[in-house]
């Protein structure tokens, strides 16, 4: 299959983009119980056999094969050809096309002899894909009693020249937008509502950071100051985590998401910074050199309490927090080379996820089942995805673009 | 003095028709434009002569201060480095300067942008040690964002681990 990777960078794209999750039209015939096949969290995990059949026109293979390639990622699913027995459960797509794009999905217990969903789809002929990515969240958590990361997005940096774009694209690289094209981006995160989008970035000089309105697509200055200015994660509440040198060395503060009530956390010297909020919002994981080398460091939200966490390796950057709140990935350096590891908070069960070429700036997917993350493994830097077992791994971007630095969103509002 | 300056175009000029476009002061739009027409033609100590009347402070090459992988102290070797900026700047009052902290290509990103503002403000402080006042400088970190150098081995990475000088008048 050929990706597409066209720039889009008209404000009305944007907003067409954003209408596609609310234009959605869903009518729920029969609701599922609440039997969960897979245990997905179960060490021993046992692939479910499915079986996935489509009948219509041309778009019915298209539609099937995304919610395939969807569900197949995620591991939990063991294939079968629709003309041979075996599946435990079968999925049925009907789909006519006329103005719009109708979609029937039945999902169907073959062991229990039952129904289990039955479910209309319609959306406009150019969300194809976000109807296919719907139909597999559905399918997902049928089976396993959890949400779907189908419909989520990714936020990442393109390499032009002496610029930094901010790119979002489908989680499975599709549908790139330009959301960002002026300056040097860096840092970035999502609001929790993924109403807000919130970025460094270097204009004129300057390290400033922006925020900016998915909605209306309008962006104004949250933090200003001289000298660096990153942001690093945002709380459930919508605190604001950043570092900043505007009294001299670099600290961490925290704000609100409209940019008062400015907080310091941090007095020391050297480095503190990419702050990153445990998943409830009490602790913060950051990094600093304080004790000679860049390492991860655990605090309390208030700034106390601080704990070293990494003591492995001379150089441990860039961490991100498991949406269960477990663990904290990051990028260490062996070898000569940057890898993406994963330890417990409170410094135990370290585990290596990658371990060719140079990978960094580790995201999880809200359901914490994966990480993206950058790769130069291939020549360019590109964004990737893995299953947090380093199972599965696969590339989203061309390799002809340097895209790097990945933000997962949180899940969207339908 | 005239005619050292004339030599010191020269060379300039030369260096900068071959290519190498490692640029140690930033000319304002009008001079870099005056600059690249006298480069497409042969040059004669007249035509250079007539191009003297860009600034001379501006002839001033002032090198980068290089540091070590993952740190920000200033080396033994740096300081005549810096020791040399700050005398040309004792000179030469009505010039300000912005000092761009930069890493080399091996770190993170986000790391590197720490990194780079330290050896930035590492300069910064020396020269103020050397009687630079601190209102004519500012700093600014690109981490690994602007290399002068893009290959993988430790001579380019030694280049861009630097404190870079622009004159910003």
């Amino acid at each position: 299959m050929k990706k597409e990777f066209k720039i889009k960078s008209l404000n009305l794209k944007v907003v067409m983009f954003f209408c596609a999750l609310f234009t959605f039209h869903f009518s729920l015939f029969t609701a599922s119980d609440a039997k969960v096949y897979i245990d997905i969290t179960s060490p021993a995990l046992r692939k479910l056999p499915i079986s996935i059949n489509y009948t219509g026109p041309a778009e019915a293979g298209q539609i099937a094969g995304i919610a395939e390639d969807d569900l197949n990622f995620t591991g939990i699913f063991y294939f079968i050809d629709p003309d041979i027995a075996g599946a435990e459960i079968r999925v049925r797509i009907n789909v006519e096309v006329l103005e719009e794009i109708k979609a029937d999905v039945e999902v169907f217990d073959l062991i229990a002899n039952r129904t289990v969903l039955n479910k209309r789809y319609r959306a406009d002929r150019k969300y194809l894909r976000a109807l296919a990515h719907g139909i597999a969240n559905d399918v997902f958590e049928v089976v396993t009693g959890r949400k779907g990361v189908f419909r989520t997005k990714l936020a990442y940096i393109v390499n032009s020249g002496n610029k930094k774009w901010l790119y979002l694209t489908d989680w499975d690289g599709y549908n790139p937008v330009r959301i960002v094209s002026k300056g040097l981006s860096a840092s970035h995160s999502w609001s929790p509502d993924a109403r807000y989008f919130i970025y460094s970035s270097e204009r004129n000089r300057k390290w400033n950071i922006y925020s900016l309105d998915l909605k209306s697509y309008r962006e104004k200055v949250l933090f200003s100051s001289k000298g660096l200015n990153l942001v690093g994660g945002i709380s459930p509440d919508n605190r604001v985590a950043f570092s900043s040198s505007r009294d001299g060395s670099l600290e961490i503060y925290v704000m609100n998401i409209n940019g008062t009530g400015i907080k310091k956390l941090t007095r020391s010297y050297g480095i503190d910074v990419s702050p990153v909020f445990s998943p409830d919002g009490s602790r913060i994981a950051f990094v600093s050199d304080r004790g000679g080398s860049p390492q991860i460091y655990v605090m309390n939200s208030n700034g106390r309490g601080v704990k070293r966490v990494t003591f492995e390796g001379p150089y441990n950057t860039s961490p991100a927090w498991s949406p269960d709140g477990k663990w904290i990935a990051y990028v260490g350096r062996k070898n000569g080379k940057n890898q993406v590891f994963m330890i417990k908070s409170d410094s135990t069960d370290l585990r290596q996820l990658t371990s060719t070429g140079n990978n960094e700036n580790p995201s999880f997917s809200p359901d914490g089942m994966f990480i993206s993350f950058d790769s130069d493994r291939g020549g360019n830097k590109n964004i990737y995805l893995m299953s947090i077992n380093g199972e599965r791994e696969r590339r989203i971007t061309p390799r002809k673009i340097k895209a790097m630095n990945p933000r997962w969103s949180p899940y969207l509002k339908k | 003095m005239k005619k050292f300056l004339i030599l010191v175009l020269v060379a300039g000029l030369t260096i900068f028709a071959f290519g190498c476009a490692k640029k140690h002061v930033k000319p304002t739009d009008e001079a870099g434009a005056a600059r690249e027409e006298v480069v497409e033609e042969t040059l004669t100590p007249r035509e250079a002569g007539d191009v003297s009347t860009y600034e001379e402070e501006s002839l001033f090459e002032f090198k980068d201060a290089l540091f070590e992988f993952n740190k920000y102290n200033i080396r033994p070797d740096t300081r005549a480095v810096l020791d040399s900026v700050a005398s040309w700047l004792n000179d030469h009052r009505d010039i300000n300067v912005l000092i761009e902290g930069h890493c080399d290509e091996r770190g993170t990103n986000e790391y590197n942008l720490a990194l780079g503002e330290k050896r930035a403000k590492a300069a910064r402080d020396y020269l103020i040690s050397r009687g630079v006042s601190s209102k004519r400088m500012s700093t600014i970190t690109y981490g690994e964002e602007k290399p002068v150098c893009s290959s993988h081995n430790e001579n380019c990475w030694q280049r861009n681990r630097r404190a870079h000088f622009v004159v910003t008048r």
